[in-house]
């Protein structure tokens, strides 16, 4: 067995998993974060997209034992108590999300995106999600809400360093 | 009317924009839209624009998704769940001479082995029942499932199929549908011919009109096999209790359709059976029909604990449905102005392994293959073959995409070769107001032209060209 603490969505989180387990697993069989879809199992398709020190990662292709001592981010670390993460309500209210599947993944990977530059171009936000398949062609939605969400992000930070 | 629209609107929105609280983290905002009262109805008039157009909506399951809160298959699970692998046969055509399951039986961890004859009615399928859910004696494409194995975990599952040892005695295999269809070759399943449905449609006399056409045009288009890659895989969970009720979590999209297979597959009265179709992670018709269920209710019924299988992506593409392949014949008679007067087609869709959903697909192939024109005089022959090959079965527009690349490409050639700009040899055959389907069913609100010609003026058509 392989004994793992990290840090997920600003928790101390310990476990002790086989050695064969990936972060995918670890997160959705041991820690019950099962908002991370395992859709390929390969690092194909990106359902399983978290951040892991700042960086998207494709979780299933992750050691459990990759991540000791390390910060990770899951879909479920974005809202707070109060309000939906910018990112979650742009989705929402450009209906980017159909059948859901990809959703926290390409979530996930915006999300990385966006912490590095809060103004990417549309290239870059293509770029950012080239990771992450959707069967159901939403893409153009998904392109607009993280366009929507990063002008939110942009307002909230000027009005946090505005004197 | 739009006012009332406009109100109930706004009402969802400030509730949208300030999520309250919510006892609990990531369970938020747990507040249900206001319901105005009296409900209004909004029911357009005929003929007037329905004030739906143009306003914002968002779906009702929108926000469950963002927040990876949506339930779906793989985020399920039960006290004492158990996971369950199948083994795939890995060859084409094949008797099984013995399956020994004993190894994999004894391995710490498994709790149960099934095989395809402990299956009570081993076939099922929406047209032809021609599919078994585990294959007992024979093999029919390398996809099939052989045994199944249900462990404490998915990893002693997988270890226990390399332990099932399935001797075969390969048999001859045919893998080309245009081979399929001839005498001397291989049967699938045995019968006299490998054609399992044929569609025809006659319309005027295709002769006399090729006789009359002024150019014919022949070609030949082919597809190839697609698979639906549904980013969630196929899933379910299988729970058999004591008093003998089967309750089944499964993403399949017809579950009434589905609840008939399960009773008739497994013997079992249809009231003790539950299906619970839970938020499907894309479809798109590849989740029509039961594929693993029975299998997981078997051994469920063995173990006396809930059940789970989650397939692979490499089973997702060997061993689920797919898009037919289909090969296009197309000969077509026109006037020297590009009028169509004759149209003779012949289609072989590829059916793979087992009918599934072709046979609805091969009529709506062959009823959509003459292209919305009108054509007096029209010949329509559709087959599908087994093969020895992944079954194809329903997937978005069933058959209709084909035909469409095949029918339209034709005209592109025909277009090119007679010198007329494409746009416009399709204006002079496209289907208007009252024109007949090539069955006779007469079509209403037909815009074909309109939507062509405001396209193109989108586009810039005409400038694009000059």
């Amino acid at each position: 067995m392989t004994d793992v603490v990290l840090r997920v969505n600003g928790r101390e989180r310990k476990a002790s998993v086989p050695p064969e387990t990936t972060l995918l697993q670890l997160l959705r069989e041991h820690l019950g974060l099962t908002g991370s879809k395992l859709g390929c199992d390969v690092g194909d398709c990106g359902a399983c997209t978290v951040i892991v020190d700042g960086k998207a990662v494709n979780s299933c292709l992750m050691l459990a034992g990759q991540v000791d001592g390390r910060e990770v981010l899951t879909i479920e670390g974005l809202a707070t108590r109060d309000r939906l993460h910018p990112i979650q309500r742009a989705f929402e209210e450009r209906a980017s999300l159909q059948c859901g599947f990809c959703g926290p993944g390409s979530i996930m990977s915006a999300k990385a995106l966006l912490d590095e530059n809060l103004d990417p171009t549309p290239q870059e936000i293509r770029d950012a999600l080239a990771g992450n398949l959707c069967r159901c062609t939403g893409y153009t939605k998904m392109i607009e809400a993280i366009q929507d969400a990063a002008r939110e992000l942009r307002t909230e930070k000027s009005a946090r360093t505005a004197p | 009317m739009p006012d009332t629209f406009e109100t109930k609107k706004q009402e969802k929105t400030v509730v949208t924009d300030v999520p309250r609280e919510a006892g609990v983290d990531l369970r938020l905002p747990a507040v249900v839209p206001a319901v105005p009262y009296p409900i209004e109805t909004l029911v357009p008039q005929v003929n007037q624009q329905t004030p739906a157009v143009g306003q914002r909506v968002t779906r009702p399951d929108g926000r469950m998704h963002g927040l990876g809160q949506t339930k779906y298959i793989d985020d399920m699970s039960f006290p004492g769940m158990l996971h369950a692998k199948i083994k795939r046969a890995g060859i084409a055509s094949a008797r099984i001479v013995r399956i020994d399951t004993s190894a994999a039986e004894a391995m710490p961890g498994v709790m149960a082995v099934v095989t395809g004859r402990d299956i009570p009615v081993n076939s099922f399928g929406p047209s032809y029942q021609d599919q078994p859910v585990l294959a007992d004696e024979r093999v029919f494409h390398a996809g099939d499932g052989v045994a199944a194995v249900a462990a404490l975990t998915e990893q002693i599952a997988l270890d226990a199929l390399e332990k099932v040892k399935v001797e075969y005695e390969p048999l001859p295999a045919v893998f080309d549908p245009v081979e399929a269809l001839q005498e001397s070759s291989h049967k699938v399943h045995g019968t006299d011919t490998n054609v399992y449905a044929k569609k025809t449609i006659r319309k005027g006399d295709v002769e006399r009109g090729f006789a009359q056409a002024d150019h014919v045009f022949e070609n030949r288009f082919s597809t190839q096999m697609v698979e639906h890659v549904s980013l969630e895989p196929h899933a379910a969970i299988a729970d058999w209790d004591a008093n003998g009720r089967v309750t089944i979590w499964c993403t399949i999209g017809r579950i009434t359709l589905a609840r008939g297979d399960m009773a008739r597959t497994l013997k079992h009265p249809m009231s003790r059976i539950r299906m619970v179709g839970t938020v499907v992670g894309g479809n798109f018709g590849g989740k029509n029909e039961i594929t693993q269920e029975p299998v997981l209710a078997l051994l469920s019924k063995k173990t006396g604990r809930p059940v789970k299988g989650v397939y692979s992506r490499g089973e997702e593409f060997t061993s689920t449905t797919t898009r037919h392949p289909i090969i296009m014949d197309y000969k077509t008679g026109v006037t020297k102005d590009g009028k169509i007067i004759a149209r003779k087609v012949r289609l072989v869709l590829d059916g793979g392994a087992y009918c599934s959903w072709s046979e609805t697909t091969l009529g709506k192939a062959a009823i959509l293959s003459a292209g919305p024109y009108n054509i007096e005089n029209l010949d329509v022959e559709a087959y599908v073959v087994y093969t020895n090959k992944t079954m194809t079965g329903a997937m978005r527009g069933f058959g209709a995409p084909q035909v469409c690349f095949a029918y339209e490409s034709h005209m592109d050639d025909i277009a090119k070769a007679l010198g007329i700009d494409p746009l416009e040899i399709r204006l002079r055959n496209a289907f208007g107001e009252g024109s007949a389907s090539p069955t006779g069913q007469v079509l209403h609100s037909v815009v074909v032209k309109e939507s062509l010609l405001k396209a193109a003026e989108r586009f810039g058509w005409k400038e694009g060209r000059s």
